[in-house]
């Protein structure tokens, strides 16, 4: 029997092990030279270049350990699960959160209605065991879809595999355009840890040249299909780019023991059972514990980073053990936050003493501040004529969909907004034919016709920078506490006048694009998702060279103490259109080699 | 890399609890929630509907044959076992939304009854058809209930339809998830005119 055994996975070994990791490493045993916080893009890259390069290193995750091997369920069928991969109702991880959207016949609600076809990452049967409940975890104040994963790797088990790269456009933003401040690093200077990340990790791609989304060193790219060279070519009449998706997947290889490369099932998002696509386990992590130098604590969350006052200097982490509840100061010469923006932000602002009454790190008052990720939601669908009532091909072997880069804001310049928004879409035969739902009828015309324009549907989704600003922001709340006991988020985060001005904007553009490549029964969504749904977070430890309005210096380092640093995308200063996970793993190492430098001259 | 379809003998709670590992534990699955759920997975066994009487039961599935029906392509909504996927969510439903689907099952059955003297699942096809037409008119914006439920029962069954083994095999003849030396797609990427699109290589 194909059981529902999506809900019904054997964790009892890796729980074990994790139990029995957490209960053997305990403070004063051992000395570690640097506590990394968080496991996923960002603690795994700091992890591995300090491991790799002789340093020991404590890495801390809030959850288990991983059994990729269970868990990581690439090709399982939809008909294995009795719920076609929905979860029952009691047991979605997240029960509170505005993001709870389910499919008919879970929620006839009114107020699901309209983002009713979006899967959550929550609410699905093979995520469920990464993602944390609300209940848990609850946050106050504006809603935001808040995605978070309490297990060794992170998000980036089920990560979206966008692989872009950010570039002048984004470091010199503001020198573009006159809003808020670029960054005080330039894309010159992080270029070569772009290209590193590339070779390290595999990236597929094709050269462009194009400055919006620079290029890097590619694997293999994953060629278009029918309707995508169709809708290509239409909109190369208005010049405009339509490019195969860069995807932080190997195509070719990559000297990783626990690494394959891609062999085109196009499931990843559930992890990638032969490691192709890029999971913080398999791809940095385990070659970093083979190093013999990193300890890995699971089942360990840092509650604050501790500091003495007579030093001003950080001199380790206090850990709540997950299921004990014991409470555990461990100590080192350095701490790394890479526990994701939010989190490691929530960390400093909880790191509350008599020398730092805000936070550790919040002398500035901005920590917190400038909370920015991605406006989401905008999308447009057609269908392509070239392609109805064609015979079905193989259309989805791929981990991403191709692209649409930036194309405002680049060399022109739009009257109603600054910044832009770029697409990510595709079609042709897939898995499950949402367009189904499109079809109107019922019976055999229904059936035919679902058939007929089933290789045909193309459908494109926006993602636009919202810009940085301080008012959006988080701050602790005294009065609301995690399961663990410790205070909360309270968000205070808005998309403003330029974001829903790009957003209308990015309606009108796909619509317009749609139409120059003839596509039938245009469908245009015009209403962004809630905020936080492009799990793109970052900012809010923003980096800059003035310790009165920044929180990190050039260098990723707390300006207040002098030997904690944010390997995630906390410090980063402006978005731009793209997805953060390369950035933040090449903004890590950049900023581990400037660790270790500053350990080798005894700096710390 | 398809996986068989399973033809098996009813299946005891013993045999769906040890495939189901430690589905013991879970408070969500009741004995009965488990066997309804080993019987939809068996699929020549015969309906052991969950929440829904067994005339209620020959209504939803009528109704959603009628939806998406066999053709000569591949079987419909019923052989698919649409109807007992949409009866074991709605086992799991709050209860007024519960409600909704037992409501519509009642109000389409008195149309039937108003109309011909019969409930749904015995209308001749033609019939039956003519409730159709009526009911699926203002699909995108239902006025009346029979309307909204029309809308909502067409959603579980694509929903429950297309993921089915028959749904995606037999109907779609979906041909990814599986291993590729490399992803092919369009043929006018590899400079040859395309037959599956007609593209010119240019």
């Amino acid at each position: 029997m194909q059981a529902d055994r999506t809900l019904t996975l054997d964790l009892g070994n890796v729980i074990d092990q994790s139990r029995r990791a957490a209960a053997s490493i305990m403070p004063g045993r051992e000395r570690w030279d640097v506590i990394v916080v968080g496991s996923g893009a960002a603690g795994g890259m700091a992890a591995f270049q300090l491991a790799t390069a002789g340093v020991k290193v404590l890495l801390l995750e809030a959850g288990r350990l991983i059994d990729e091997r269970t868990e990581y369920r690439t090709m399982e069928w939809p008909y294995a699960s009795m719920r076609r991969g929905r979860l029952p109702p009691g047991e979605r991880p997240i029960a509170v959160a505005e993001y709870n959207f389910f499919d008919r016949p879970y929620a006839n609600n009114p107020a699901y209605e309209k983002s009713k076809t979006v899967a959550s990452y929550s609410s699905n049967t093979f995520t469920r065991n990464w993602v944390v409940d609300e209940r848990q975890h609850p946050t106050t104040g504006t809603p935001y879809a808040w995605v978070r994963s309490r297990v060794l790797g992170g998000k980036t088990n089920f990560w979206g595999r966008g692989a872009l790269r950010y570039g002048p456009l984004q470091f010199n933003a503001a020198s573009r355009d006159g809003f808020d401040v670029d960054w005080p690093i330039t894309y010159d200077e992080v270029k070569p840890y772009y290209d590193k990340v590339d070779v390290l990790l595999g990236c597929s791609g094709t050269v462009e040249g194009l400055e919006q989304v620079p290029d890097g060193v590619f694997q293999r790219p994953y060629k278009l299909n029918c309707v995508e060279i169709a809708f290509k070519r239409a909109i190369a009449k208005m010049g405009r780019h339509y490019i195969p998706g860069r995807a932080g997947v190997t195509t070719e290889g990559v000297l990783n023991k626990y690494r394959a490369r891609c062999a085109g099932r196009g499931r990843c998002g559930r992890g990638c059972n032969i490691g192709a696509a890029f999971h913080s386990p398999t791809a940095l992590v385990y070659p970093a514990r083979d190093t013999g130098n990193l300890t890995i604590r699971p089942y360990s969350i840092v509650s604050e980073v501790l500091v003495d006052p007579a030093t001003d200097r950080a001199t380790g982490v206090r850990v709540i053990d997950a299921n004990t509840r014991e409470v555990l100061d461990f100590t080192a010469r350095a701490v790394v936050l890479g526990a994701g923006t939010l989190d490691s932000t929530r960390i400093l602002l909880n790191s509350r003493s008599r020398a730092h009454p805000g936070g550790v790190g919040n002398s500035s008052g901005a920590l917190g501040c400038y909370l920015s990720e991605h406006i989401m939601g905008i999308r447009g669908s057609g269908f392509i004529p070239a392609r109805i009532g064609t015979e079905t091909t193989l259309d989805d072997g791929r981990p991403v969909s191709p692209y649409i880069p930036r194309f405002r804001n680049v060399t022109d310049r739009h009257p109603d907004f600054i910044r832009g928004y770029h697409f990510q879409g595709g079609g042709g035969c897939t898995e499950f034919p949402s367009m189904a739902h499109e079809i109107a009828g019922y019976g055999k015309a229904f059936k035919s016709n679902v058939r007929k324009y089933y290789p045909a549907i193309i459908s494109f989704g926006g993602f636009g920078e919202v810009l940085p600003r301080r008012e959006n922001r988080v701050t602790l709340d005294e009065e609301t506490k995690d399961a663990w006991g410790i205070p909360v988020l309270r968000f205070d985060y808005r998309f403003r006048d330029n974001e829903l001005k790009m957003a209308k904007d990015m309606a009108d553009s796909i619509e317009e694009m749609l139409h120059a490549a003839h596509a039938e029964d245009v469908s245009i969504g015009r209403e962004p998702l809630p905020p936080g749904w492009s799990i793109h977070e970052i900012g809010t430890a923003r980096m800059g060279r003035d310790p009165k309005t920044s929180v990190t210096d050039p260098s990723c380092r707390l300006h207040d103490v002098k030997n904690v640093y944010l390997a995630d995308a906390a410090p980063f200063v402006c978005g731009g259109t793209q997805n953060t996970t390369w950035s933040i793993l090449a903004m890590a190492w950049r900023t581990m080699d400037i660790l270790k430098e500053r350990m080798r001259t005894g700096e710390v | 890399m398809r996986e068989q379809p399973s033809r098996r003998t009813q299946p005891t709670r013993r045999t769906a609890l040890k495939a189901l590992g430690a589905a013991a534990a879970l408070p969500w699955l009741s004995d009965a929630g488990l066997l309804a759920f080993a019987r939809i997975q068996a699929s020549n066994a015969s309906p052991q509907p969950k929440v829904l009487s067994a005339p209620q039961f020959r209504t939803l599935e009528a109704f959603v044959e009628m939806i998406i029906p066999a053709d000569d392509r591949s079987p419909g909504a019923k052989e698919a076992r649409v109807a007992d996927y949409i009866d074991l969510l709605i086992s799991e439903l709050a209860p007024e939304d519960a409600l909704r689907w037992i409501g519509g099952l009642a109000a389409l059955d008195a149309e039937a009854i108003a109309r011909a003297r019969t409930p749904f699942a015995s209308l001749t096809p033609a019939q039956a058809d003519r409730i159709l037409q009526d009911i699926s008119r203002n699909e995108r914006a239902p006025r009346t209930p029979l309307e909204e439920f029309f809308v909502m029962t067409k959603d579980a069954t694509i929903r429950g339809y297309y993921s089915s083994e028959i749904g995606i095999h037999q109907e779609l003849r979906y041909k990814g998830n599986t291993f590729l030396r490399e992803f092919v797609g369009c043929e006018t990427e590899d400079g040859r005119d395309c037959p599956h699109c007609g593209q010119k290589a240019k």
